[in-house]
């Protein structure tokens, strides 16, 4: 089969303060050939400078919005550039930038509209505490609660999807409960997903860097209140 | 008339002089406004009555029936209030996205 041009491909990356990993997370990416779309969130001091002798595309929120605002600006940025895919890639180098590839040819074999990743299907992610383990546990279910697709990872930054399903998605919630959203918008638009493994790892960095796992109630709440305050 | 009267009474006068000499709006809510400030003053002044209505609601002192009312008038305004920061969140949102794409730097 014929695998997508990696220039096609457009490889969303929220940041906000994540001076010290963005710049090799960055250089990993552009290796495999895509193009980037950084999304400064709100950055002090500003991203520009770390990234000026790199070839991407930078937009830089003037205040900090959050996660969801910063992926839904990155993911109009990357249509507005006419791309084929659509890529959500945490900034804090927990990813690994080969699985990006797969993803796109699980897409294409299958005629999936989206590929989530999941720390959980296959090889359990690397060091994750299990405070940690047991609060995606609960999160699991509380997303098929609220969007009634149970997934085996709740909140993974790995996503991969056509143009076509990444215009269908808008996230209204700019904070951390995008994840959710991003369920009940496949869900609502129909889309056609599917999980695909992918490795995670837990540097110190990310784990400094990284939600508390107390977050996840500021997330619960988030999402009580979007029920309620269309 | 006794002191908490007088309190109360100049904080209702107060409040509404505030509202329509410095935040003048509506005719509306002007009225809506001049119709609470008359109640709460007749209220204040005939104390009584408040008993009246609780007893005839199944409360035992007017005092506990504001106290209700006063709770649920709370929680109203949170709701308004909150709804209300969260289309201000919306806009916020739409105008810095609009910045960040006026302002990108394409280098690819």
């Amino acid at each position: 089969m014929s695998t997508p041009d990696p220039r096609q491909v457009f490889v969303v990356i929220p940041a906000y303060n994540e001076h010290a990993s963005i710049h090799s997370v960055t250089q990993e990416l552009l290796k495999h050939g895509y193009r980037l779309v950084i999304v400064d969130d709100g950055s002090k001091p500003s991203l520009a400078p770390v990234l000026n002798d790199l070839p991407v595309i930078y937009a830089r929120h003037r205040v900090n919005l959050g996660q969801g605002a910063a992926l839904q600006t990155g993911i109009e940025i990357a249509l507005a550039n006419e791309a084929s895919f659509v890529v959500t890639f945490d900034a804090d180098g927990q990813h690994e930038a080969g699985d990006i590839a797969d993803a796109i040819n699980l897409l294409v074999e299958n005629q999936l509209d989206v590929v989530l990743g999941s720390r959980f299907l296959e090889n359990p992610a690397k060091d994750m505490s299990a405070g940690r383990k047991r609060v995606l546990k609960m999160a699991r279910y509380i997303n098929f609660i609220f969007t009634g697709i149970l997934l085996t990872d709740a909140h993974n930054g790995f996503r991969c999807m056509t143009a076509e399903a990444a215009g269908k998605i808008t996230l209204k919630q700019n904070g951390m409960s995008h994840a959710t959203e991003f369920l009940s918008i496949i869900r609502k638009q129909k889309l056609r997903y599917a999980e695909m493994p992918v490795s995670v790892y837990y540097t110190d960095y990310s784990k400094a860097k990284g939600q508390r796992s107390w977050h996840g109630f500021r997330i619960l709440f988030d999402l009580l209140l979007s029920k309620f305050f269309k | 008339m006794n002191g908490i009267q007088v309190i109360l009474i100049s904080g209702v006068l107060l409040i509404f002089f505030y509202y329509t000499f410095r935040l003048r709006s509506a005719i509306l809510d002007l009225l809506v406004l001049a119709i609470c400030s008359g109640l709460g003053i007749f209220f204040i002044l005939f104390p009584s009555y408040t008993n009246d209505i609780a007893h005839k609601l199944g409360v035992g002192r007017g005092a506990d029936l504001l106290f209700y009312i006063c709770i649920l008038l709370f929680l109203f305004v949170v709701m308004k209030l909150f709804a209300r920061i969260r289309r201000l969140e919306r806009k916020l949102t739409e105008v810095i996205r609009n910045d960040a794409k006026k302002e990108m730097q394409v280098k690819d």
